[in-house]
Parts: C-alpha cells; structure tokens; sequence
C-alpha cells in the first residue's frame, strides 16, 4: 500500500515534469552576467563611465609600451636610455633599440591600445546621440569636449609614432565599413579640430582635476601646430597659455620651485601640471598604478631600495654625459661632453664591494634627480651601490633610471605592495608640464618671435633647476659638484645658438618623460643625432654587445612599421606600410 | 521546474532509506549439494542464491556447496566473477553439479552507453569499453587519466600532478577549442569525473563516431566517455563486502643534470672569454661572486649582510646578533655559505610520495531491490612538497521493484575533494609551461645552499645569479594553504513498464559542487626579485548543474526481426552559481589562526564576485535499430538540440548518422569456418554537433566595466579609482552550431574460439563550420572580444586497432594479450579567407613564439626558423645568405647576429636574407600513433601483468633549454650540464651553441628547431605480481576472495627527449607540447589487498 502510494506520487511527478520541460524559447534565453548590454549605458552614468573608459587607457592599461609615458618609443629610441636588465627580459625591445624592429611583435600593441582610446571616445560621443534628458546641455557639451580632446591626443601619438594611420571617428564601427578605411589621410587636421573643439569647449575649471580643462587642450593644440612646424598659430596660443592658463584644480600655471618635486606623488597635481595621468595606488588593480613603469627599478635591492626589479630603462652614459656643466653652469652646447675629459665618470666594471668615488666634475643638479648612479644618495633610500643594484652591466651600463621612482617614505601608502613586484606607484606622468610650455613656447619664439622673449623662457626653466634647496645633499654637503647657471643673452644672440641651447634645455630638463625620439625627429636630426648616439654607446668601452653596429636609417626609422597583423587582416590595399618595412 | 527537480531529489533520499528495510527471512527446509566447474576445473568462491530470496552460500575450494532448500521447485541463481550467470531449476534434484563458461570475450560484452543497454553483438558504430580490473592498479586518481592506451583512437596526455586533469580527445581534435570528450556518469552529464572514485566504477564506455556517439548529439562531436558505477545485480545475491586497498609511493627520479659550483664558475668565465673573442674586444671578467681575475675564485660565502664573494671566515656569532629575515623589521642581514658540493634543486624540492586509497563496497540484492554502497579513500601526495590529492567519497546506488511494472532507482555520491598544491592552467593540465617550481630548481645555481646558515632561506639575494627564486621556499610557503570542494552528484530514475516490451523512463540528475579555499603568500626575502608584502586569499564559489531525460524505449522481436527503438527528450543545464573572493595584504599577525579578510591590512583590501549562469540545452534524439535474422544490423540516429549558446536565429541543430552491420559469421556459408567465431562488418555515416567552442555570450555586444581595463583616478585621490566602461564583446547573433561529419568503416572478429579478437576502425572525421574568433582589426578597440564566426575547417582521421589474444601456454599458464593502437592524422582545413593561420594565438615564453596554427598542419604545430646546425668560420658566413632578421630596405648593418657557434637559418624562401618570412614549420606535438600492450599471464593462484604505453610521431618544443643553455638567458642562472659540449674551435660540429653574452637573432632570441625534440616515447606503465589466496585457507575464515599484489608504475621510459619527461600536454588545443616546467610522471611502487566476503 505504502508503495503504491509513492508510485501514485512519483508518477505525477514524472508526468509534471515531462509536461514541464516542453521546450518553450525563454528556456534558452539565458540573460548575460555581470555585463551591460549597449543600451543600459545611455544614461548620464553610463555616458560619464564610458568618458572614464576613454581617460583610463592613456597608461596603456597593462601594455608597457603603449602609455603616453613613451619610455621606450620616445626615450630609449631617442638615446635617454637603452633597454637595460638581462639581454633575455623582454627580449623583444632589443631590436627595438637598435633600430632593427620588425612589423610584427611589440609594435602592435600601442596600436591596439591608442585605437582602444580612440574606440571608447567614439563610443562616448555615440552615447550622447541618445542622451537622455537629464543631462544638460552643459554636460554634454563638456563631455563631448573631453572626449574629442582624448581622441585628439591618441591620434597624436598615432600621428608621431606611425606615421598616416586610418581615421576613425564615430560615424563608422563594426560592420559599417571601418575595416575599409584607409591610412592614406593626413591627420594633422583631425587632430587640429579635436584639439580645437576642447579648447572651443571646454571649461577652465572642469567637475574632477584629472580631467582635461580648456588650457589643457590649449597646450595640446599649440604642440600639435609646433609638430606641423604652425610657429605663429603655436606661439599666439601658448602666450595665452603661459599667460591665463590654470590647471584643472584651479592653480595659475607656474614651475614647481623644487625640481624633484615634479617626481612626488604627494606633489601630484600641482601647478605645473598641465596634462598629466593621474596614478592611484591600492586600488584593487596596479593597472590603475602606472603599469608603464612596474619594472624601470634598479635591481636586486632587497627592502633596502626601490622596485627591487627588474632594471629596465637603464639611462645611457650619453645622456648621463651631457648634464656635465662648464665652471660658467652652462651644459657643453658643443657636443664636447662627450670627450674622454668630460664624460661623466662611471663604475663599469666595478664591483660593489671595489672602491670607487663618483665624479667630481660640473654637473648640472638635474642629473642626480634624472639618473641613479652609484655613490649618490638614491632618493631617501641609500647611496646607490653600484653594480649590485645594475643586474647585468655588460647590457645595461651603470645607471639607474630615478625620476618615476617612489620614495622609502611613499612605501604601502603611495605604493602599491599587492602585486608580485612593488614597482606600482600613484605618481602622475605629466604628458604636458609647464616646463615643457614654456621650452616649447621659446622654441615658436626662436621661429617667428623674439630670441629675448625665448631665452627669458629657457632661463625660467634653468632657473628653477638652479634652486640649490632641490639640489641632492649628502647630510649638509652637496653630493656632487652641481654648477648651473642661466644662459648669457649671448647664447640667444642668434636664432642657431639659441636652436642649440633650447633644444640641449628640453633634453635636460624633460628626459626620460618620453620626448627626445619625437623632438629629434621634428627637427630634422633624428638620424645624426642618433647615430652618433649609437656609436657612442655601441662602443667596446660601454655596451658593445647591446648596441654595437647599430644604426638608425634616415627616411625610415623615423616611424615604426604598421603592424603587420594588422595589414594581413585589413589588407595591403587599405594599410600602406611605411617606407623602408 | 525547479521545484519539481528538488522534489524529485527530495524522493531520491527517501528511496535511499526504504532499502534498508528490505530484510527478508525464509524457513530452511531441505538440502543440495553439488560441484561448480568452469573450463579449468573447480570454482571456488561462486555465489549460489535462492531466487526471490536472500538465501545462499558460496563453493568451498573443491568447487563443492550445500544448501538448504524451500519450497518445491525453487531456482538457483549461481554467479562468479568472470563467468557467465546461471539460473537453474532444482527440481527435485538433490545432487546438483554446474558447469559455468567464461565472461571474458570483449565481443559478448553490454554496451551502457547511458540511453540504453546494448549487447555488443548488435553494435553498429564505434565502441570501446575498459575493464576496470585492468585499471585497479593504477594509482591515478583521475578516471580519465587510467584510459591512456586502453582505448584506441584516444589520446591522453597527462602528468605527474596527483589529482590533475589530463588532455583526453577521442579521435583527434575537431575544433581550436573545446575538444574535451563529453562525460556522462550513471547518466548524468558532468564536466569533469575527478570526483568518481575509480573504485566505484562498473564500465567505462567510449563512443567513438557518429553512429554510436549522436545519440548524444549536442555535445558528443568529440566523442562521448560513459560511466556507470557499481549496482546489485539484478538476480538475487546475499550481501557481499569488498574492500580494495592499496598503499605505496612515488619516486620523484633525478632532475637535469646542471654545472656543479666550480664547472659554474668556470664556464662563466668561458663565457666572459667567448663573448670578447666573438665581438673581438679584450675580454673583461667581473662577477660580483667570483671576482675579476683571470680565474674564477669560489667565494667561501656568497652572502654576508648584502656583500656578495666573500672569501675567508666569518664570525657568525656576531652575525647572528644581526641576522633579520623579516623585510618589516628593517634590513636583511644574511650569512649564505656557498654550497661548494653542489646544491641538488631538484632533489630538495622533490620527495618520496606516499599514496593509499582504501575503498569498501557492499552490494546485495533481493528479489525486490538491490545496492551497492561504497566507501572510498584516496590520499597522494605529489613528488613536490606540499602538493597532495586527497578524494573521500560515499557512494549509494539502490533500485527497487515498486512492482512488476515498475522500477525505482537512484545514484547519490558524495565527495570531498581537495587538491593542493598544484600548478597550470585547465585543471593542472597546463603545468608543463609554465615557469614553475620545477624550472625553478633548473635555473637555482647549484652553489646556492637551500638555507643560509641561521635557518633562513638562501638565494638569489646574494649578487651575481640573476632571478631565480628559491623553489623550496616556495613551496614551503604553501604550508597553511588549504582548498577544496565538496560535490553531491546523482541522479532518480522512475521506469515504467506500461506494455510489454515498452520501457518509459524518466530521471533527474543534479550536481552541485561547492568549494572554499585561503592561502598565503609569504614575504619574500631571499630572492633578487622579492614581492613586497604578505598576501592573503580567501574565496567561495558553488555551482548547481541539474538534467532532466524522459525515455520510451520499445523492444520486440517478431519472428526473424528484431526492433529496438528509443525516443527521448532532454533539458540540462550545465551549471549556474556564483564565487565570491578576497585578498588582502600585511595582516598585523602572521599567525594563520589570526588572518581573515577582517584582519589584513584596509588599504589593498579587495572583494569581488561573479555570477553565471551556465548554458541551457533542449534536445530530442530518437534511435532505431532493426536486426534481421540476427545478421543484418541497421541503426538510424537523430537528434534534435537546440542551446541558449547560440542566437534564436540558429539556436537548432539536427544531427543525424545512420549505420549498418553485416555479421557474417550468422551466414550459413561461414558455418564450415569453425575458426571464425564471430565476425561483423560495421559502416557509419553521421553528423555531429558541437558548441562547446563557443561563449554563451557571443550572440550579444556588451559592455563592462572593471579595476583593470577601465577604471580612473579622475579625482586625482591617488588610492582610488571611478569605474570606467568600455565594449567587452561584439556580437553575432548567426552563430550556429559546429558540425563533424563522421565516417567510420570497421569490423569485430572473434576468432579460434575466443582466443583472437580484433576491433578494427578506419575513419575520418571533417569538422566544418568551425566557430573561432576571426580576428577584427584592432581600429575597432582591442579591447572587445571578437566574434566567434563559422567559418573554418578541421580534418581528422585515423585508424582504430584493438586485438586480444588469450589462450594457455601449456596446461598450467594462461595469458591474455591485449594491443590497442591508433593513428591520428589532423589538420586544419580551413580558416577565414586571406587568413593563413590564427593570428589570434601567438604565444610567447620570454621572446620565444613557437605555436602557428596554421592551414595544411595539425593544431598548435611548431613554427619557426630551421636551423642548419651552427656556423663554423667566418667564411662560411660570408657565404651565407645575411641572416638580421631585419626586413628594412636598408641591409647593411655592420653587425648581424651572426658569428662563428652561432645558428645558422635555412634561406626558406631562398631571397638571400634571413627573415621573418623565412619561418617554417618545425613540428607537431600530436603523437602520429600511440599504442598500448597488455600482457596478462596466470599460473595457478598467480598472476602477472604488465601495461606498456607508446606515443610514436609528436614533437616537443623544449623552452627550458633556452633558459639553461644559453648565458644571457638571465645571466647568472644556472646552467645545464650540455653546454659542456658546446661548440668552440676545438669543438667544431657541436651541435649547442657556443656559450656566450651575444643575444641576438642569431642566438637565443628566435624561434628555432633546437627547441624542437624528438618526443616518441615507450613508457613501461605498469608491471605488477598477484597472487590469490587458496580457497581452502579462505573458507576456513569466512572469505571469499583474498588477492594481493605488489605493482610498480612507470618502472622505465624510452626516449630520446632531453626534457624531465615527455609527456607534455597544455592547457589548450591550439597551445600545447611546450616544456617549460614539466611535471614528470615518475615511478612508483604499491603493494595491494583486495578482499570479498
């Protein structure tokens, strides 16, 4: 009885169910996780969010190469550092070093990225076809302002790194022919009216300080006409720059009074920023930490330095050479610091525990805040020891990349400790900073200007790097022979001397910040200038087996390959590959 | 429905408890004796039950029983294993002798394929089945990984990690993705079987193609691996016990063989002297370690509070008072001695591994009702410290009459599974690339000692040995880490005869897996390359996959025609749940008892979760068989499915195969052919279905928006962030389903009486439609996921061979041979148009790219350029073509990479230059053939087996090489003992490289052929010694059974390969044969008990 009474129950049962399971079309209708169709972000929320997606990119989220930092497309290309580390880490910027890349490999991930940029600015500026009506005319405005502006700068450093890339703005996507378009269009003028329309639009004082604000885009534009050599449009906007322009925080633009405050990240947004990135630490990511830089430390510190790894990024004994200073203060504008007589002395080949005492010559101060090298107090670590920080000197050479570097007392705070490498910091990298205004202001004042109005800019950033209160101590002592001075009028006399003085100044004052290979470039000396570089560095005494025999091509290496998986997938007839690949 | 599914469990439980009830007790009454014979003489041990009662005894050692008897004309139900059941009437006999025939041929066995039940005679498609007694002595504690060279046409790739999963594909591999065979348990789809105990399990079924497989349609295109877990018979036996237990341990062998400290030093400073010579500058030597003389001088310490070459004593006692190793109490002060005798990395991070499994079983049955219950143990430790296996599961299996008409029956298995320890991706199955702990202990330079001299541990801190971690360290950090799952799995099935011969069915299967796991990252302080904080990790996650078959199947014969006809319907999910995780950093204590995600530090604290909700499938199938005259065989499969994977547009597909079979040796003109057993002609012609390659969410566009892609500092705080969003996914909504179509031609032979069997298969299956990500260009943002199109082609084909050979070699020794052999041919067909090969998967390990899916190859082929040996003299340079791997306009570089000891590159496109377009195929990693041989011999109460396995035909690219036998590889690491027969002048024809700093084109920065190795191999699996007790010492203690046996594994492994071992699987089809750190499978040794009563 019991049993026919659990059949009776079981075999309802089995009925109900095989009446349940007919198959209706919602029962293979499983909703998406965790993830948000297209038309749930057209709200004001969801248009702000995917602004923030277009700002996040600009480190280059996780790609070392791809961040507007530039440290190796812009500084290692341009002779301010080479590769350093182990010939075996990351072995493919080796080529990239010596002028050998090739169109497959690392040259497509800043592709990838700068278009990621640009993908998620048209995606903004789509979402605001439709926004709803709630936001207000002066949001959307902003917000497209913002977003033209990051379009602009993603398709500046397309411009400058390959050269003609495809134009995609926000009338084209997936399946609406954007595979089909071309890189056969100049870009100056997109990135002109990008540019324009934020300085058109946007605010002085923006709702957040790391976004962009009108004389942010002022700046932006004035270096976009000095690239295409615009001299009097690029001079009537920086003299508005230098003149009204504020930061978005609102602080007048000026120069920080201490050099190594620039490289703070308690200093962060401070009057001389311009554009920065802005960097957080503990976030919950180190993507968020400038990712860029997680492994330009010295080597094998233990707790007692920085980074503790990997020692990339090593600055190149050129440019450690060319901070020497005459007893006037003045850098050797002749090319001569690179004499035997005036090298900067180095410990290659030495061992730690080998005696060695640093240079004793002229320096300007800004070296010691540029380059770790041994002997000199390495921020409030310890005097950098040597070759037991450098992880392969035959490689790298002596040095120690310093102005991206976190302080002992920044540790865990403005640090970030929870990845398998400290090296994550909340410094912000300046991708404009005033100093870089006003050197490129000076420059349009040396092409269409007045000479004296260009050495009074170039004497302004000397002046601030000659405040003795930055200059690196050794308790009371200076820690090196700093000697720098202002430049004479005489050496803006001419219109060349004074080419030569500015052109030396921004390499002092903005090494390692990702402008030599582009600045060479523009003006024409790429290919002399490097090579003799490359000379220099490629010989038996520095880093044969690095850079030995290499050299760079005129008409060529200007401009990085296309990627070529990029060209396989669109085709040869839609992306001409540059000249030379 | 989701009530009516807890419900239907709810029942499940309380059928569980009812058979515990069912104890009958019947009145004795009168007696019969008798003999039990098989073909060798008497049986001891046989069960003899009353039918339709629990009455019964067993044959004493003579083969002799006696038992009382009721009733007038009861039956006896005699069965022994490995011999065929027997029902027979006493009558009123009361001298009964029975002669039993064995059970053993392969040909007479039944077919679970899970739908139905099928008699192997009558199979049509492709089908093996595994014993499981062959697989008893393996000590493996994965189902899957015990089929390797057991089944033809399967392929197992696997390693030595307890508890990991293997790379199993049944007849090659159908798509660039998801080539994982279909798992079905008691009837139950699942994705994974490691948490069935390997004793627990009746048969093991592999369908094979299409014929036999599409009764599973939806997601049987890669073969179709079928399980079915013990049951009381379905004739009446009293209860019995087994227990099976099982105890030894693992041997982790020897490493590679490395530089001791003094061959170190010197060939550093050959280096130092090569390096100088090639770029024709004077040589300079300087190694913080060793000096910078013109000789090495091997400092008594590498290591005393931070300076590194320290030659002479040390006064310790004053260093202790400075010893810190706690990078939070301020500087490092260590004393490292260096190790002049050689440290053995390998050896110190390695140990014997003990493993035991225990199971116990009770089955019985009653006339009403039948069980099995089953108890099982499994504990492995891994030859590596702290990694271990442990699996404790607790089987029920019950099936009740509710009356004649109807059945009520369930499997219910709980397990607790805990794997530690493990490294790689897919479930361990990636281990062999990645840079870990057993890289590790070839990169630790011998003369850095495991500990320094106050307890700490030593290593690359101390200057001059680049960035190897000490691997004891890390593993020994793994201490207090602790993870694991908790699985219920099971199914209720209802049958209903309502007819005769017309069985409904209707069953529920549930899985739910829940799992929990924390761990710990020590502060590191004795590497070059240290994390800078103590981290903590602490997660959740459960999951809860259910299925729901209803079945009518009907069986009649009529006259000379046999029709055997199943309908059925399904729906599944294959599981939805959610995992939640945390870590943390700096706890305040490092007392594990102290740590919770509370405790670690506020800042870098992080909490997140996921949610999913698995893919619904709907599928009807129906299957005909027809049988005429017992020698004409014609099966027609079709199934209908449709999957929430895809869009509505294509959400169906309709799979149909059909197949036939000729057994000939019904025919009256084979009647003379008495040596021909059995023979059968089988044909197959189907079409599969797969969409395991495919992301549920393909069919959509969508955005996300998290910490790492997309979130900002825009209020410039510099610790927090606003999350961005971005697109993740472009969607297709057209994606359909991926079709195989199979084709397989075979026939089964049994031949000699049984004594020669052969299963032979030829097929061929074509993949098309394949779905993959062709790639967009990356204008469109690089961030969002690229849609799966249909688009490409796959062929695979191959050959299925299976003879057993078992007879007597005289009178007193019995052997049983048993060959399985396949031979896989695979290569990509098809892919996009203009696309040669998949741009999409490029992996890199340090620089080095070895992987090109690409067309006319086989998936995850080898690519790269050819070496032709190495350079001799400068002439012969100057001779060659330029090799820069530069492709400017621009070729006159002063320096290439060439040099005299260095690779030289085959010209492939013969344009005069070495370049990118010079790079070539170099190898595959899929075995060509792969083979097993089991051997079985018995004399008397003795046996001996051995199991050899063979993989003939792969490749292996040996990345490991580039990190030991090349200096700037990370100069300063350890290097290999081969590089001794490096090329130098005096050693021209060298085939290593000459060791030197240069990195470049020419040496270790590209892809080349040295990597690539020869990886055929012939493993000597198993040998193991049985003995059963006599049945005379067994009687006089109650038993039935006793067996014990000793048994070694991987007892030897011929090969050419120069890594650990060459079994070197991967994480993913398009991505595998790369040895970075391969986990060796090693030898081991177990003694085993097995008992019934």
């Amino acid at each position: 009885m019991r049993h026919n009474k659990n059949l009776l129950i079981l075999g309802a049962a089995a009925t109900l169910s095989l009446a349940t399971v007919s198959c209706k079309d919602s029962f293979l209708e499983v909703p998406v996780t965790g993830q948000l169709a297209g038309t749930q972000l057209s709200s004001k929320a969801g248009i702000e969010g995917s602004l923030i997606g277009a700002y996040s990119i600009l480190n280059g989220r996780g790609d070392r190469l791809a961040s507007f930092a530039n440290w190796v497309w812009g500084g290692i290309r341009g002779g301010d550092a080479n590769k350093g580390t182990d010939p075996g880490d990351f072995s493919t910027i080796n080529p990239i070093q010596r002028f050998e890349t090739i169109p497959t490999g690392d040259v497509g991930g800043t592709w990838q990225r700068k278009y990621e940029g640009i993908s998620r600015a048209n995606t903004t500026l789509n979402l605001l076809k439709s926004a709803p009506a709630d936001m207000s005319a002066a949001d959307k405005t902003r917000v497209t302002a913002e977003a033209r502006f990051l379009r602009g700068l993603y398709y500046f450093d397309l411009k400058r790194i390959y050269g003609n890339t495809p134009y995609i703005d926000e009338t084209v996507d997936y399946g609406t022919g954007i595979e089909k378009v071309k890189n056969d269009q100049d870009l100056w003028p997109k990135i002109e009216a990008d540019a324009k329309f934020a300085y058109d639009n946007l605010a002085e004082t923006p709702p957040a300080v790391g976004r962009a604000n009108k004389w942010a885009a002022a700046a932006q534009l004035a270096k976009v006409y000095l690239y295409q050599k615009k001299y009097t449009e690029a001079k009537a906007l920086f003299d508005l720059v230098i003149a009204n322009g504020k930061t978005s925080n609102g602080k007048k633009y000026g120069l920080v009074p201490k050099f190594a405050d620039l490289f703070k990240a308690s200093n962060d947004n401070n009057e001389e920023s311009v554009f920065v990135i802005q960097a957080a630490a503990n976030t919950g990511s180190t993507n968020n930490a400038n990712p860029e830089f997680d492994l330009n430390y010295p080597y094998n510190t233990g707790p007692n330095g920085p980074g503790n790894c990997c020692g990339f990024n090593q600055p190149s004994f050129e440019y450690a050479n060319s901070f020497r200073t005459g007893a006037n203060g003045l850098p050797l504008l002749d090319g001569s610091y690179n004499t035997a007589a005036n090298a900067v002395k180095t410990d290659m080949g030495v061992l730690s525990k080998e005696a060695f005492t640093p240079d004793a010559g002229n320096v300007d101060p800004r070296l010691d805040h540029t380059i770790g090298r041994r002997g000199l107090p390495y921020l409030d670590w310890q005097d950098h020891p040597g070759a037991d920080w450098i992880r392969n000197q035959p490689n790298g050479g002596p040095y120690s990349p310093k102005k991206f570097t976190y302080y002992k007392s920044d540790r865990g705070s403005l640090q970030d400790n929870s990845s398998w490498t400290p090296g994550y910091t909340a410094l912000n990298f300046p991708i404009i900073r005033f100093a870089d205004v006003l050197l490129m202001a000076a420059e349009c004042e040396i092409e269409v200007g007045s000479l004296t109005k260009a050495l009074e800019y170039t004497n302004m950033v000397r002046k601030r790097a000659a405040n003795p209160a930055s200059f690196v101590m050794r308790g009371t002592a200076l820690a090196a022979k700093y000697t720098i001075n202002e430049y004479p009028a005489s050496v803006f006399a001419s219109k060349a001397s004074a080419t030569t003085a500015l052109r030396f100044e921004r390499r002092l004052e903005l090494g390692d910040e990702g402008h030599r290979f582009f600045d060479l470039v523009r003006w024409g000396i790429a290919a002399t200038t490097l090579n003799a570089y490359l000379q220099y560095e490629g010989a038996a005494a520095r880093l044969p087996t690095t850079l030995g025999g290499a050299t760079f091509t005129a008409g060529q290496d200007e401009l990085l390959p296309i990627p070529q998986p990029q060209i396989d997938i669109q085709g040869k007839d839609i992306l001409k590959q540059n000249l030379g690949y | 429905m989701r009530t009516t599914v807890y419900r239907l469990s709810q029942l499940a439980l309380l059928s569980t408890m009812m058979l515990l009830w069912s104890i009958v007790v019947v009145a004795q009454d009168r007696r019969v004796t008798g003999k039990v014979t098989g073909t060798d003489g008497p049986i001891p041990g046989v069960n003899i039950v009353i039918k339709g009662t629990t009455t019964g005894t067993t044959t004493d050692v003579n083969g002799t029983y006696s038992l009382s008897l009721k009733g007038n004309n009861p039956t006896l139900i005699i069965s022994a294993i490995g011999f065929k059941s027997q029902e027979v009437s006493v009558g009123n006999r009361s001298s009964l002798d029975i002669a039993l025939s064995d059970d053993a041929t392969a040909l007479s066995e039944v077919i679970v394929t899970g739908y139905t039940t099928d008699d192997r005679r009558n199979v049509t498609g492709a089908v093996s089945t595994v014993k499981p007694r062959a697989l008893q002595a393996q000590p493996s504690g994965n189902v899957e990984q015990q089929l390797q060279g057991r089944v033809s046409g399967v392929t197992v790739i696997s390693n030595g990690q307890p508890g990991t999963s293997s790379q199993v594909r049944v007849r090659g591999f159908g798509a660039f993705g998801g080539n994982e065979p279909l798992y079905v348990v008691d009837g139950v789809p699942v994705g994974s079987v490691n948490f069935v105990s390997p004793d627990d399990v009746e048969t093991t079924t592999v369908l094979k193609d299409a014929a036999a497989a599409s009764i599973y349609g939806a997601r049987a295109a890669n073969g179709v691996i079928v399980i079915t877990t013990r049951k009381g018979s379905k004739t009446p036996k009293k209860l019995q016990v087994t227990y099976d237990g099982q105890i030894g341990a693992t041997d982790p062998g020897r490493g590679q063989a490395m530089l001791n400290p003094t061959d170190f030093a010197d060939w550093t400073w050959r280096q130092f002297r090569n390096t100088a010579s090639q770029a024709g500058i004077p040589v300079v030597y300087s190694h913080p370690q060793f000096g910078t003389g013109s000789t090495p001088v091997i400092p008594d310490y590498i290591n005393v509070g931070g300076q590194a070459g320290v030659v002479g004593s040390v006064d310790l006692a004053a260093a202790q008072l400075r010893y810190n190793v706690n990078p939070a109490a301020g500087s490092i002060y260590q004393v490292v001695k260096a190790n002049k005798a050689g440290t053995d990395w390998y050896d110190a991070i390695t140990n014997v591994a003990p493993l035991m499994r225990h199971a116990l079983g009770f089955t019985g049955s009653g006339e009403a009702g039948r069980y099995y219950v089953g108890f099982s143990a499994q504990d492995q430790k891994g030859i590596l410290i702290n990694n271990r296996f442990k699996r404790y599961s607790f089987r029920v299996n019950t099936e009740f009459d509710l009356s004649k008409k109807v059945r009520l029956g369930q499997n219910l298995q709980f397990t607790y599974l805990s794997v530690l320890g493990q490294g790689g991706g897919a479930g361990g199955n990636g281990v062999a690339a990645d840079e870990n702990d057993v890289l590790q202990a070839f990169r630790m330079p011998s003369i850095i000692p495991v500990y320094d001299e106050f307890g700490g541990y030593g290593g690359t801190a101390a200057k001059g040995f680049n960035n190897p971690r000490n691997p004891v360290a890390s593993r020994k950090g793994l201490d207090n880490n602790r993870g694991f799952n908790a699985i219920g799995f099971g199914n209720v099935y209802l049958e209903v005869d309502p007819i005769e011969n017309l069985t409904l069915r209707s069953a529920v299967g549930l899985n739910y897996s829940s799992g929990y796991n924390f761990g710990y990252s020590r502060l590191q302080y004795e590497n070059s390359e240290n994390n800078s904080a103590f981290g903590y990790n602490e997660g959740s996650s459960f999951q809860y996959a259910w299925t729901l078959t209803n079945t009518a199947a009907y069986k009649r014969k009529f006259g000379v025609h046999v029709v055997d006809v199943i309908a059925g319907q399904e729906a599944l999910n294959t599981g939805a749940g959610r995992n939640i995780g945390g870590n943390g950093q700096n706890p305040f204590s490092i007392d594990p008892n102290f740590i919770t995600l509370n405790t670690v530090s506020p800042t870098g604290r992080n909490v997140g979760s996921n949610q999913f909700k698995g893919v619904n499938f709907y599928s009807l199938f129906g299957r005909l068989n027809y049988i005429y005259n017992d020698k004409y065989i014609v099966t027609g499969v079709v199934r209908r499915d449709a999957s929430s994977r895809f869009g509505a547009n294509n959400r169906t597909g309709v799979f149909p195969a059909a197949s036939a079979a000729w057994r000939i040796s019904s025919e009256p003109f084979m009647k003379d052919l008495t040596w021909v057993t059995e023979l059968k002609i089988r044909g197959g012609y189907g079409i599969m279905g797969n969409s395991n390659n495919v992301d549920p969410n393909n069919q959509f566009s969508l955005y996300d928006g998290n910490l790492n892609n997309s979130a900002y500092d825009i209020n410039g705080s510099n610790s927090s962030v606003i999350n961005g969003y971005y697109r993740s996914r472009i969607g297709n909504p057209d994606a359909k389903w991926e079709t195989s179509i199979t084709s397989n031609i075979g026939f089964d032979g049994s031949f000699f009486n049984n004594r020669l069997e052969v299963i032979l298969d030829v097929w061929r299956k074509d993949t098309k439609d394949l779905l993959f990500q062709v790639p967009i260009p990356d204008v469109i943002g690089g961030f969002a996921a690229a849609p799966s199109v249909n688009i490409g082609k796959m062929r695979n084909q191959g050959i299925d061979l299976q003879v057993i050979a078992r007879g007597k070699i005289g009178s007193e020794v019995g052997y049983e041979a048993n060959i399985t052999a396949s031979v896989l041919s695979n290569k990509i067909v098809y892919l996009a148009p203009n696309l040669t090969y998949l741009t999409t998967v490029n992996p890199g390990f340090r620089g080095i790219n070895p992987i090109r899916n690409q067309l006319g190859y086989s998936i995850s082929s080898f690519y790269g350029y050819q070496t032709l040996g190495l350079f001799q003299t400068q002439a012969e340079i100057n001779a060659a073509p330029t090799q820069d791997g530069v492709v400017k306009s621009d070729a006159g570089k002063n320096i290439k990479g060439e040099g005299v000891g260095r690779f030289r590159f085959a010209d492939i496109n013969n344009d005069g230059r070495i370049t990118p377009d010079d790079r070539t195929y170099l190898g595959s990693p899929v075995p060509k053939f792969t083979g097993g041989l089991n051997l079985r011999f018995t004399y008397k109460a003795f046996d001996v087996e051995m199991y050899g396995y063979t993989s003939i035909g792969n490749k292996i690219w040996n990345q490991s090489k580039w990190f030991t036998d090349f200096y700037p590889s990370f100069a300063g690491a350890a290097i290999s003992e081969r590089v001794k027969q490096s090329w130098s002048p005096e050693n021209m024809g060298a085939t290593i490289p000459i060791f030197e700093a240069a990195s470049n084109f020419s040496t270790n920065s590209e892809a080349n052929s040295y990597y690539v190795e020869d990886g055929s191999y012939f493993r000597m699996q198993n040998l193991s010694f049985g003995y059963n007790l006599p049945s005379s010492i067994l009687s006089r203690v109650g038993l039935q059974r006793v067996r014990v046996f000793v048994s070694t594994n991987n007892l030897f492994t011929i090969t050419k390969y120069q890594g650990l071992d060459p079994s070197v699987g991967g994480s993913a089809d398009t991505n595998f044969g790369i040895d970075v750190g391969n986990y060796p499978i090693t030898r081991s040794v177990l003694g085993g008990l097995s008992l019934a009563f």
